[in-house]
């Protein structure tokens, strides 16, 4: 009681206690759809959001409640809701808090899905963003307008790898009344906690490190509790009458959770986008490594960086823990423990060099994640962010020869040996033309 | 709902339904730095079976404002004021930690306006450390998280909630938070000050009910059960989990208080 576990611990145990009936040390993964009501009393109480609990799994689960209450836990949240993917968990706080006519401020430097999601599917719904460079907070302050309803960003940007200064956009956000939204997939709670920092709400794709091993697609969003959802006219849809529960205000009734609860009781009972108790399991077992993980992620992350940096078949390379990167210093302050385990560099040879290096190493998998335990390579330009303009790629910083490397954790000297490989062709490839 | 009240704008938790003073009135005090989200799990719920329900936030917590009351006597003169303005009838007062002493003392200065009592992590007397008290001066929000972490059970520890996705100390510091500032130090003197307990628990002349916390760090269980012995007719459980009982363990003392409200 009263023990305040730290965060390695939290990682194993939060969410879940053995059960009391069969002593189950693992979290049991139930499987069902919905469950029995004792009486039609419970029925109408769950339904009425009078008490916590379970009435449907497109709702609420278990298994997925454990791994929510682990993840609040370990961003150090009030509450959170996991969901299908982390695509579903930007849409849920954008369906959540916006409607037609309202306004977003986001990063122009972010993955290329979350752009499309605010430029091109949002507008449809009357739903407008303007696009800024993450780490000008002046241009931020000034892209808030009065129907602005939140500035969202990634605290990592995927795949430029710029780092938003979360403190200074904070008090920005702070003072104009709106909440800071961070997708904080690439730094995970372990390196850093953006609530910490000043950040409203938390989304998460937990397909990458969280997860860990490439086996489950899952999402989530955490919310902070630290936001005051009280003017009415400015949060209509959390503050303002809800449609049913004979129209409650979901800040007056549920204070720090409002946000968590109205995703519940709209998004994912309007929506449906839920998870698979099965893939909450799964996600919770990589979540019980995270820790030991993602030590071993910058340590390798920082091997690679020395390798790369030296190695004669490499143009550049760009991490925001070298002090070469244009956000070093924001990184050392908000990311003392490493800036996340993704590298983006370039080869000499451009376009066609990299794609002879992806195709000739071994070990490292060609594939569209990151985040896996095991090493991964991709082209952006080609693939990830190629659904995106000439303008946006060159907004995001991404270059024709950009190749992003999610550092894994094989032996070091296996990764350092198949890259070898990899520049061999590129060397051979030189030597024809 | 919001009103005025002794000019002040003051909130009202009705558990989402309208008032209605033909239906018994069941309003619930919250504790020390608390406010009426102390009370999410039960608000909705008793509103939903019949009764009128009132939650207020007193001055200066969640969001009500106004000047914290400095004293238990002060706060049971507002919350009898209030409810008299709203002319509720049939009153049955429910009161967390602090808002114990607050029931017990508004039944001594007004002895035939309940019609029932309901003592939840309570207590006749809640001493409070000097350092707590002087923490709460000096860094109210490290006071907070700190009374946060000790109301806790293993519940806490291990962020198990019965409501999906919640964490206690996430959401209990958060809630805390939406206090104005100092507000925690007017309630811990408050509390720290009140020594009418013996006398106003041995007045008590309408049936009580105290649901009291194996493992209340806050209030701990040897108090309440010295407090529930002063009570002429008091039924008692005690439940496993910590000061927080109407988070950590919602459906038991809903049920418990149900039972007890059915045979009033």
């Amino acid at each position: 009681m009263g023990e305040n576990y730290k965060f390695d611990t939290l990682s194993l145990h939060a969410g879940h206690i053995p059960d009391k009936e069969t002593g189950s040390r693992a979290v049991p993964i139930y499987q069902t759809t919905s469950y029995v009501f004792k009486n039609t009393q419970e029925a109408a109480s769950l339904y009425n959001m009078e008490v916590g609990g379970h009435l449907y799994t497109r709702i609420s689960n278990p298994t997925v409640a454990a791994l929510e209450q682990r993840l609040a836990a370990l961003e150090g949240g009030a509450s959170a809701v996991a969901c299908s993917s982390g695509m579903a968990a930007m849409h849920l706080v954008v369906s959540t808090i916006c409607s037609s006519g309202d306004h977003i401020v986001a990063s122009s430097k972010m993955y290329g899905a979350n752009i499309n999601l605010l430029q091109h599917t949002m507008p449809r719904f009357g739903i407008n963003t303007d696009f800024v460079n993450p780490n000008d907070p002046d241009a931020i302050e000034k892209a808030i307008r009065p129907n602005t309803k939140m500035v969202f960003g990634e605290v990592i940007g995927n795949p430029g790898l710029d780092i938003m200064d979360v403190p200074a956009i904070s008090e920005i956000c702070k003072r104009k009344n709106v909440p800071l939204v961070l997708d904080a997939t690439f730094n995970t709670p372990y390196l850093m906690q953006p609530f910490k920092y000043g950040a409203n709400i938390v989304i998460h794709s937990l397909t990458k490190w969280l997860g860990g091993h490439g086996i489950a697609i899952g999402g989530a969003v955490v919310n902070g509790g630290n936001f005051d959802w009280g003017d009415k006219e400015k949060f209509p849809t959390i503050s303002g009458p809800h449609f049913a529960l004979n129209g409650i205000s979901f800040w007056e009734e549920f204070g720090p959770s409002a946000l968590i609860a109205k995703i519940r009781a709209e998004g994912m009972y309007n929506f449906g986008p839920s998870l698979s108790p099965t893939n909450a399991f799964y996600l919770m077992q990589g979540i019980e490594t995270l820790p030991l993980r993602m030590k071993k992620h910058i340590e390798n992350t920082h091997e690679m960086l020395d390798f790369l940096q030296n190695h004669e078949e490499v143009a550049w390379v760009k991490h925001p823990d070298l002090e070469t990167h244009p956000d070093y210093k924001i990184a050392k302050r908000i990311l003392p423990k490493g800036s996340g385990s993704i590298i983006v560099f370039g080869i000499k040879g451009g376009r066609e060099a990299g794609q002879v290096f992806i195709e000739s190493v071994q070990l490292a998998s060609h594939l569209a994640n990151v985040g896996d335990a095991k090493t991964l390579l991709i082209h952006p330009g080609s693939t990830t962010h190629s659904h995106l303009s000439s303008e946006a790629m060159k907004e995001g910083g991404l270059t024709d020869d950009m190749i992003r490397l999610s550092v894994g954790l094989e032996d070091i000297n296996d990764i350092k040996k198949d890259f070898e490989k990899g520049f061999r062709a590129v060397k051979k490839l030189g030597a024809r033309c | 709902m919001l009103i005025n009240f002794k000019g002040a704008k003051t909130y009202i938790g009705t558990g989402g339904k309208n008032l209605d003073n033909s239906k018994t009135t069941i309003c619930f005090i919250h504790g020390a730095g608390q406010n009426h989200l102390s009370f999410i799990q039960q608000s909705r719920f008793f509103a939903n079976k019949g009764y009128s329900v009132i939650v207020p936030d007193m001055p200066g917590h969640g969001l009500s404002e106004g000047k914290p009351c400095k004293s238990i006597k002060e706060i049971a003169k507002w919350v009898y004021d209030l409810l008299k303005t709203l002319d509720v009838n049939n009153i049955i007062i429910l009161g967390h930690s602090q808002g114990c002493l607050v029931a017990l003392e508004l039944n001594r200065l007004y002895p035939s306006f309940l019609n029932g009592v309901i003592f939840v992590a309570g207590s006749n007397e809640i001493p409070v450390n000097q350092f707590l008290l002087d923490l709460s001066l000096s860094d109210e929000q490290k006071a907070s998280n700190m009374m946060v972490t000790w109301g806790h059970g293993i519940d806490g520890d291990m962020s198990i909630n019965n409501w999906p996705g919640h964490s206690h100390y996430g959401e209990g510091n958060n809630v805390m938070k939406m206090n104005k500032p100092k507000s925690l130090n007017c309630d811990l003197n408050a509390c720290n000050n009140y020594k009418d307990g013996i006398d106003a628990a041995k007045s008590i002349n309408i049936p009580a009910l105290a649901v009291l916390a194996k493992n209340d760090q806050m209030t701990p269980l040897k108090s309440g059960q010295k407090f529930v012995e002063l009570i002429k007719k008091c039924e008692t459980h005690v439940l496993d989990c910590g000061h927080f009982l109407q988070t950590e363990r919602p459906k038991v003392l809903n049920s418990l208080i149900l039972s007890y409200l059915l045979k009033l």
